[in-house]
């Protein structure tokens, strides 16, 4: 989708919808990533107007307009550029992701398990991140998360920022599946084994740029195998951003053809990618 | 002009169907019509099979806004994971047949986002002709914040999708499937799917904190106005609803009442419904689910009833003999 369709469908409030009709947080703060990759400032600054008139009391940012619900995609927000967003407001959504973890991880969750007898699963033993407040940290959300705050970390490193980036690296690697990759974080159920996703897998590989291990390694084959398969524009662009954090998306790699954009976010992040691989990371800059 | 119920109305119709299905007083409980009908495959046969299932329960569809809840879960076409496109169509093409204002099929998965994706990965977009102008993705459907009527679960409030909360009638139609959480996942538990992954995320993790069996019963309080079609034509047992293997029992399960409609697929699949917590939740302490209460038609469950393998944890939930 060219940069223009995309601004032409902002909606009159500001923001952006997922397909259509009312405005949300997530397609909003992808739509203005990629007009501000692009440069075209005008519709960037009404949708950036839009987040910031949403911002929530406890310092986050609620999914659409109206929820009474500070959530995920305060990390979205996080990745807007400081200087776009506003100093104040940019700093607030930092602060809400440092506070924010799975509810598993909360002091009086573990004081409970504790008092009942119950062994701290593995996998539970690193922050991550909730879709939703007083709900269990998944990869997705996470993934986001560690995003958003290492891109902060570059800008202005903080030892609170580098230990949430390393448990909550910590918690994708406990949340791999055995193959490698990742699927939305519940590597087995009753002894059952899952199997991994490629939109996920390509978010926990972006999340841990720089990390080197074998469970890495294994995920990157995975990632690959993904690529020459995956018919998601979602899923692509995911694996194209994580397999790129890794020096390891295939040289001479083309998008494949006929492969629709199902949600303006698949859009935003397909440009975004494409700008990426161009060296120009919004992830880092 | 487009007329829905207010949720005021609702309440008073749910009240309403309290009473006359005894519920809280000692009159003798109206039996719920459950029909159960033999569907050897997926294929033509089955249009003429749903359209008469419809229609002898005698469903007023006329000028009304129809929508149909399929259960998509996975990108694997050929597996028993997904309800198939081919009973779906056949239940629109149903509906569109009796004069309904609109039938619409939405659907909010509960592990990938990429809906679409999904939805063409299971032969939706190959089958249902237009299907991108008739579905509705609930995971990113605008919402209303809605309080449960009858509150069960640790949830105070849930934000819906409006297009469900503006349904004249929402038809589940959910596969057949043993659940490893739940037991077996069927009408009620398919109702997961309405809650938007765009507000509670990927899974909708909150309704496990709140209780599983406790919300999938505040859920089915939420919309009274509800038909199921149950998908049996081959299930899943095992380890389900994702990693089970295909199961086929040949059948179709409909009604109205959705607690009775999962009750007979519990029997249908040789599973215990009173060990089903959900069951006994919604059905006030299980008299509302004893197979004497609920009144069937088409085959005789001794017919149909074939044993659907659980894993070793939840053997208990069997019933005896099977």
């Amino acid at each position: 989708m060219a940069i223009g369709i995309l601004a032409g469908k902002q909606n009159r409030d500001g923001g952006w919808p997922y397909v259509r009709g009312s405005s949300w947080t997530e397609p909003t703060a992808y739509a203005v990533l990629a007009l501000l990759a692009a440069g075209e400032t005008e519709p960037a600054k009404r949708g950036l107007r839009w987040i910031v008139a949403r911002e929530r009391r406890d310092g986050g940012w609620p999914p659409q307009a109206g929820v009474e619900q500070s959530t995920w995609v305060t990390a979205l927000v996080a990745l807007l550029p400081q200087e776009q967003l506003g100093a104040r407001a940019h700093a607030r959504a930092i602060r809400w992701l440092l506070e924010t973890t799975g509810r598993e991880s909360t002091l009086t969750y573990r004081l409970r398990e504790w008092l009942l007898g119950n062994p701290r699963p593995p996998e539970e033993k690193f922050a991550g991140w909730p879709w939703i407040p007083d709900t269990a940290a998944w990869v997705g959300p996470t993934s986001v998360a560690i995003l958003a705050l290492d891109k902060e970390y570059r800008r202005r490193p903080s030892a609170a920022i580098r230990e949430r980036i390393d448990s909550g690296r910590r918690f994708l690697l406990a949340r791999m599946c055995r193959e490698g990759g990742w699927n939305h974080g519940s590597v087995r159920a009753l002894g059952y084994e899952s199997g991994p996703y490629p939109e996920t897998t390509g978010m926990a590989l972006a999340a841990l740029r720089g990390v080197r291990s074998p469970g890495t390694e294994r995920s990157l084959a995975v990632a690959r195998r993904f690529l020459g398969e995956c018919r998601s524009a979602d899923a692509l662009n995911w694996l194209r951003l994580g397999l790129l954090a890794h020096g390891q998306l295939p040289a001479g790699y083309c998008h494949p053809v006929g492969i629709e954009n199902r949600t303006l976010p698949d859009a935003s992040l397909g440009l975004l990618a494409a700008e990426a691989e161009k060296g120009r990371d919004f992830f880092l800059d | 002009m487009r007329r829905t119920l207010t949720r005021r109305e609702w309440l008073t119709a749910s009240a309403g169907t309290a009473v006359l299905t005894g519920c809280g007083d000692k009159r003798p409980i109206v039996p719920s019509m459950v029909s159960i009908v033999r569907a050897p495959a997926y294929d033509q046969r089955i249009y003429e099979t749903v359209r008469r299932m419809v229609e002898e329960h005698g469903l007023e569809a006329r000028g009304r806004h129809v929508v149909l809840k399929p259960n998509l879960v996975e990108f694997e076409p050929e597996s028993s994971i997904n309800t198939h496109p081919l009973l779906v169509h056949a239940a629109l093409e149903a509906f569109r047949g009796m004069g309904a204002a609109s039938v619409r099929i939405a659907e909010g998965p509960g592990h990938r986002r990429n809906t679409l994706d999904l939805a063409d990965a299971a032969g939706y977009f190959k089958t249902v002709p237009g299907f991108e102008d008739v579905f509705v993705d609930l995971n990113l459907d605008d919402v209303t914040r809605v309080r449960p009527d009858r509150q069960l679960s640790r949830l105070s409030a849930l934000y819906l999708p409006n297009t469900v909360l503006g349904a004249d009638l929402l038809v589940s139609m959910p596969k057949m499937k043993t659940h490893h959480w739940a037991g077996a996942t069927l009408a009620m538990k398919n109702l997961f799917g309405v809650v938007p992954g765009g507000i509670y995320g990927w899974p909708k993790n909150a309704l496990h904190w709140a209780g599983i069996h406790e919300s999938i019963a505040d859920l089915h309080a939420a919309f009274p106005r509800q038909f199921a079609i149950v998908d049996g034509i081959v299930g899943m047992e095992g380890n389900g609803p994702i990693q089970g293997t295909p199961k086929p029992a040949g059948v179709l399960v409909a009604g109205r009442d959705r607690a009775a409609v999962d009750a007979t697929c519990c029997r249908i699949m040789r599973i215990e419904p009173f060990k089903i917590e959900y069951l006994r939740l919604t059905s006030g302490g299980g008299s509302h689910i004893t197979e004497r209460n609920i009144h069937q038609i088409g085959e005789s469950l001794s017919a149909v009833a074939t044993p659907f393998a659980v894993i070793p944890e939840l053997r208990w939930i069997r019933m005896e003999n099977s």
